[in-house]
C-alpha cells in the first residue's frame, strides 16, 4: 500500500518539477524576447525602441482628432495623420486604402519606416479595435451625457 | 477473467452514468447554442464601430474559450494518466484532442474573417494570434503522437508528456494581450472588473459560450463512450482468441 | 447587414464543424455499441 502511494507521489512530484522547470525556462525566454514579441511601439517609445534608420517597424496609438487629411497621390487614395499615445506623437503618411475601422480617436497600427525628417512613412495601416462593444444608440447616449471615454 | 472484470469496472460505471447524462447534455447544448447564435445573429444590436461584423464574436469567443478550456481538460487527463494511471484518462485525452483542435481552427478562421474587414488584414504575427496558432499545433502534435506507436500505452504516455509541456501556452495566450502590445484587443469579459460589452450583446454571448461548452462536453462524452466500448470489444475478442488457442 | 459574406462564412463554418463532429460521434457510438453487443450479448450497461 505505502509502496504504491509513494510511487504515485514520486510521479506527481516529477511531473510538477518538470512543469516548474519548463515554466521557468519559458518565462525567461519570453522576458528575453520581450521587445521582439511586442507587435508595435508607441510614439513616445520611438526614441528608445525604434530600430536603425531604414529598418521597418510598427507604431501604434490613437489617431489624433482633427489630424487626418486625405489626398490623392498618383491617382491613388492617400492620407496623412498624427498617431499619439498621450506623451508622444508622430506624423504618418500613407498611400493606400485605409481599413473600415480607421477613425479619428481610434487605435491604429502602422508598418513602415521613420524618415530622416521624423515623419513615419507607412506601407501598411491596420485599425486596432478596443475591447468595448456597444450599439450606436448607447454610444450616442454616452457621448451626449458626457460619460464617453475614448478607447485606449 | 477476474482481472479483466476489475480493469473494466471503472469504465463500466462510466458507461452507465454517461449514458444517463448524455441526452440532457446534448439537448441543453443544442438548445442553448441555437438560442445564443440566433439571438446574436438576428436580435442583438450591431456595434457602433464594427457594424454587423460584431456578430462573428458569438462564434469566435466560444470557440476561443473551448480551444483553451479543452486543452486544459486534455492536460488534466494527461496528469491523471501519468501520475495515477486512471484507466479512462488516456482515452479521454485522445478523444478531446480532435474536438479541441477543431475549436482552435474555428477560432482562428472566424478571427481571420473578422480581422479582414475590421483590422484590414487576415492575419498578423502578433503575440495573441501566434500563441493561438501554437495551440493548434500542440493539438495536432498530440493527435499525431498518440497514434504514432504500435503499443497504445506508449502513445498515451508520449501524448500526455507533450500535452503537459504545452500547458505553458495557455497563460501566454491569456495574458499576451496584457504583457505585450498586440493588434488583438484585450479581454472584454474579466473576473476582476465589469465587462465592457453592452448587455444586449453580452447575454447572447454568454448563452452561446454555455451552449458551445455543453455541446463540446456532449461530443467528447459520446466519443469517449464509443472509445470505451471499442476497447472492451477488442479486449473480449482478444480473450476469446487466446482461449481458443 | 454589413459585412454579410464574412458573417455567413463564419456561421457556415461553425455549423459545418459542429454537425460533422456531432454526426461522427453519434455514428461511432452506435457502431461501437452494436459491435460490443455482437461480441458480448450480456453487456447490458452500454
Amino acid at each position: 500500500m505505502s509502496g504504491r502511494m509513494s510511487r504515485k507521489r514520486r510521479r506527481l512530484i516529477a511531473v510538477l518539477a518538470g512543469l516548474a522547470c519548463l515554466g521557468g525556462a519559458v518565462a525567461l525566454v519570453l522576458t528575453a524576447l520581450n521587445d521582439n514579441l511586442t507587435f508595435f511601439v508607441a510614439p513616445s517609445e520611438i526614441a528608445t525602441k525604434a530600430p536603425a534608420p531604414g529598418r521597418s517597424f510598427r507604431i501604434g496609438g490613437l489617431v489624433e482628432g482633427g489630424s487626418v487629411s486625405r489626398t490623392r497621390v498618383d491617382g491613388k487614395p492617400a492620407a496623412s495623420f498624427r498617431v499619439t499615445d498621450g506623451p508622444g506623437s508622430v506624423s504618418v503618411t500613407y498611400v493606400g486604402i485605409l481599413p473600415d475601422l480607421f477613425r479619428e480617436g481610434q487605435g491604429v497600427v502602422a508598418m513602415g519606416t521613420l524618415r530622416p525628417d521624423g515623419v513615419f512613412a507607412a506601407s501598411e495601416v491596420l485599425a486596432k479595435h478596443d475591447e468595448t462593444y456597444m450599439p450606436k444608440e448607447v454610444a450616442d447616449a454616452l457621448k451626449k451625457s458626457g460619460q464617453w471615454k475614448p478607447g485606449s | 477473467m477476474a482481472i479483466t472484470l476489475h480493469r473494466f469496472a471503472n469504465p463500466g460505471q462510466f458507461l452507465r452514468l454517461s449514458g444517463r447524462i448524455l441526452p440532457y447534455l446534448a439537448v441543453a447544448g443544442v438548445v442553448l447554442t441555437l438560442v445564443g447564435l440566433g439571438w446574436g445573429l438576428f436580435f442583438a444590436p450591431a456595434d457602433y464601430q464594427q457594424g454587423d461584423a460584431v456578430r462573428i464574436i458569438y462564434i469566435h469567443v466560444p470557440a476561443a474559450w473551448l480551444a483553451s478550456g479543452g486543452y486544459f481538460g486534455l492536460a488534466l487527463c494527461s496528469l491523471l494518466s501519468l501520475v495515477w494511471r486512471h484507466p479512462l484518462a488516456d482515452l479521454a485525452a485522445v478523444e478531446i484532442g480532435p474536438v479541441g483542435a477543431g475549436c482552435t481552427a474555428l477560432c482562428l478562421a472566424t478571427g481571420s474573417l473578422w480581422g479582414r474587414p475590421m483590422w484590414g488584414t487576415w492575419w498578423v504575427w502578433d503575440a495573441r494570434l501566434t500563441s493561438m496558432l501554437v495551440l493548434l499545433f500542440l493539438y495536432l502534435g498530440h493527435i499525431a503522437l498518440v497514434r504514432a506507436f504500435d503499443s497504445p500505452e506508449r502513445g498515451y504516455r508520449a501524448g500526455a508528456i507533450l500535452a503537459l509541456i504545452g500547458v505553458v501556452d495557455l497563460p501566454v495566450i491569456k495574458f499576451s494581450v496584457e504583457w505585450w502590445n498586440t493588434l488583438h484587443q484585450p479581454a472584454s469579459i474579466k473576473f476582476t472588473s465589469a465587462p465592457t460589452v453592452f448587455s444586449g450583446m453580452l447575454w447572447p454571448l454568454l448563452i452561446s459560450i454555455l451552449g458551445f461548452s455543453l455541446g463540446f462536453a456532449a461530443i467528447v462524452v459520446a466519443r469517449l463512450r464509443a472509445a470505451v466500448m471499442e476497447r472492451r470489444t477488442r479486449g473480449l475478442l482478444l480473450a476469446r482468441a487466446q482461449e481458443a488457442a | 447587414m454589413t459585412h454579410l459574406p464574412f458573417i455567413l462564412a463564419s456561421y457556415g463554418l461553425a455549423a459545418a464543424m459542429i454537425l460533422a463532429f456531432a454526426l461522427s460521434a453519434w455514428r461511432r457510438a452506435g457502431l461501437a455499441k452494436r459491435r460490443l453487443a455482437a461480441v458480448d450479448p450480456r453487456g447490458r450497461d452500454a
